[in-house]
């Protein structure tokens, strides 16, 4: 039995566990919640033979609904859809079986635990149109060239997660997370993940490996209304049909809360070895040792600030590093670069509903086809919340 | 660059009309009766940390023990920074937001 399999029938066992454990026997709870979002990214400077290519410009939707059912006190189910660019998509279906605040088991379909952002990815739950770099799925400019950020979210997999979280007094609560889901994939010699292959129709594992990952995080309330919360992630595992080629995601991530102002701060980076046995499809000669991964970097840190009644004004800085070697026809160098300037605006419509509205400037070191380096865009849409 | 100049244009519109209503996502603060303004800051510190105050204020719940398996659930989301002691203030608050609402929905005064 590999360690694989002993872990996944422990948590098993546990999970069975959770579920026999005696529970007040409150009637079915079932809570509904859902968001929609339509945005428009106008980008008058992208070159018009890359339209619906290298971004989403038109009226981009984003619509959720999640069902919560708690069985019992210890046993609960949550299935969540969306609909987005990628058509529909099973964003969670999992039983959380809960022994205590500290042992918790997740089974099931799921985001893993990873990083301070993937717990606002509705986006009902962050006040700009898109996502910050190192976490995009499409909304960026030249997204085609990245093949997106370090860990586009949501990363919804299939698998088991133990987590839990203990609090010391009330000042301050440590948490933690492991889990074994089914991980990254892409086809035989691919030179980078294929993201869109993990929003397709089939679920299933393309090699018989999972990928293991955790993360600890630290809360403290250092006042009535400061908070800090800290934390480090990180995930290993092959994504080949083969298990030939390894990616490790690692991420440190840090949120300052003092009153109703907000301060993100969080790094990505993505090692990832790839083939090199046809050199015909890399950009750069394969050197004899060391040539064969490639390194990705993301960060962003973000200042989110109340202006008045309903009214939030954000400021953001982001951007992408990416490493090594790369497909040959790439406009990517082996040292590329992109950082990107926000300020952004999030206004209340009505309860629940907000406008959001963020010019943002790119910088990137390479030109595109019309010699730019440096590309604006401005990011609206409504979203709202049910 | 039409396209541009027409969302520029419709963004300006839109951001002009909202900023006129003057929109919370919270409650109106002298709506609050005094002896509630204390569980209702702690409600809109904790609870507006990873979503909308819209959420649980729109979500129509009335009844206190679908509340505090709610208000338990939020608990244990990571990072949520709700502790034990945050729990009762946050509950009182939900009871009298849902019994001043509780009038509304039903059609009285």
């Amino acid at each position: 039995m590999t360690r694989a399999h002993a872990f996944f029938v422990a948590t098993l066992l546990l999970a069975l566990l959770g579920a026999l454990w005696p529970g007040s026997a409150r009637a079915l709870d079932r809570t509904f919640a859902g968001s929609v979002q339509l945005g428009e990214n106008v980008a008058p400077m992208e070159p018009s033979t890359n339209a619906g290519t290298q971004s989403f410009y038109g009226f981009t939707a984003e619509l959720s609904g999640k069902l919560a059912v708690d069985l019992t006190e210890h046993v609960s189910a949550n299935v969540k859809i969306c609909y987005g660019c990628h058509g529909f998509e099973t964003d969670m279906a999992y039983f959380d079986l809960r022994l205590n605040d500290e042992l918790n088991v997740r089974v099931g379909r799921f985001s893993p635990s990873f990083g301070a952002f993937n717990l606002r990815h509705d986006p009902a739950n962050h006040k700009l149109a898109d996502k910050p770099l190192p976490y995009d799925m499409g909304r960026m400019l030249r997204m085609r060239d990245w093949n997106l950020g370090v860990l586009p979210s949501p990363f919804p997999n299939n698998g088991v997660e133990v987590d839990g979280a203990h609090w010391f007094g009330d000042t301050a609560e440590i948490e933690y997370a492991a889990y074994a889901v089914s991980g990254f994939k892409a086809q035989e010699s691919a030179l980078d993940l294929d993201f869109v292959e993990q929003h397709s129709l089939y679920y299933v594992e393309n090699n018989n490996l999972p990928t293991g990952g955790g993360r600890v995080a630290m809360t403290l309330k250092l006042g009535p209304a400061v908070d800090l919360t800290y934390g480090a992630s990180g995930m290993y595992g092959t994504y080949d049909p083969q298990n030939q080629f390894t990616y490790g995601i690692f991420g440190g991530d840090v949120w300052l809360r003092f009153g109703r102002t907000n301060v993100r701060a969080e790094w990505l980076m993505r090692r990832q070895t790839f083939d090199t046995s046809n050199q015909a499809a890399l950009k750069y000669t394969v050197p004899p040792t060391g040539g064969d991964f490639f390194v990705k970097h993301g960060a962003y840190v973000e200042v989110e600030q109340p202006l008045g009644a309903g009214v939030d004004g954000i400021l953001r800085a982001d951007g992408l590093l990416r490493l090594g070697n790369i497909a040959a026809g790439s406009p990517l160098s082996n040292q590329a670069t992109v950082l990107r300037y926000t300020l952004g605006t999030s206004i209340v419509i009505a309860r629940g509903v907000r406008l959001k509205l963020s010019p943002e400037l790119y910088q990137f070191n390479y030109s595109d086809a019309n010699g730019r380096n440096l590309e604006v865009c401005l990011q609206t849409a409504v979203a709202g919340a049910f | 660059m039409r396209a541009w100049v027409v969302a520029l244009l419709v963004s300006s519109a839109l951001w002009a009309c909202a900023s006129t209503m003057e929109q919370t996502e919270g409650m109106d603060p002298s709506a609050v009766p005094p002896e509630q303004q204390a569980d209702y800051a702690v409600f809109a510190q904790r609870c507006s940390k990873c979503h909308s105050l819209a959420r649980p204020l729109n979500s129509g719940i009335t009844d206190d023990g679908y509340w505090r398996m709610y208000v338990e659930k939020m608990r244990r989301q990571p990072g949520s920074g709700i502790s034990e002691n945050d729990r009762v203030p946050i509950l009182r608050f939900l009871h009298w937001y849902s019994t001043s609402q509780k009038p509304k929905a039903d059609g009285g005064s």
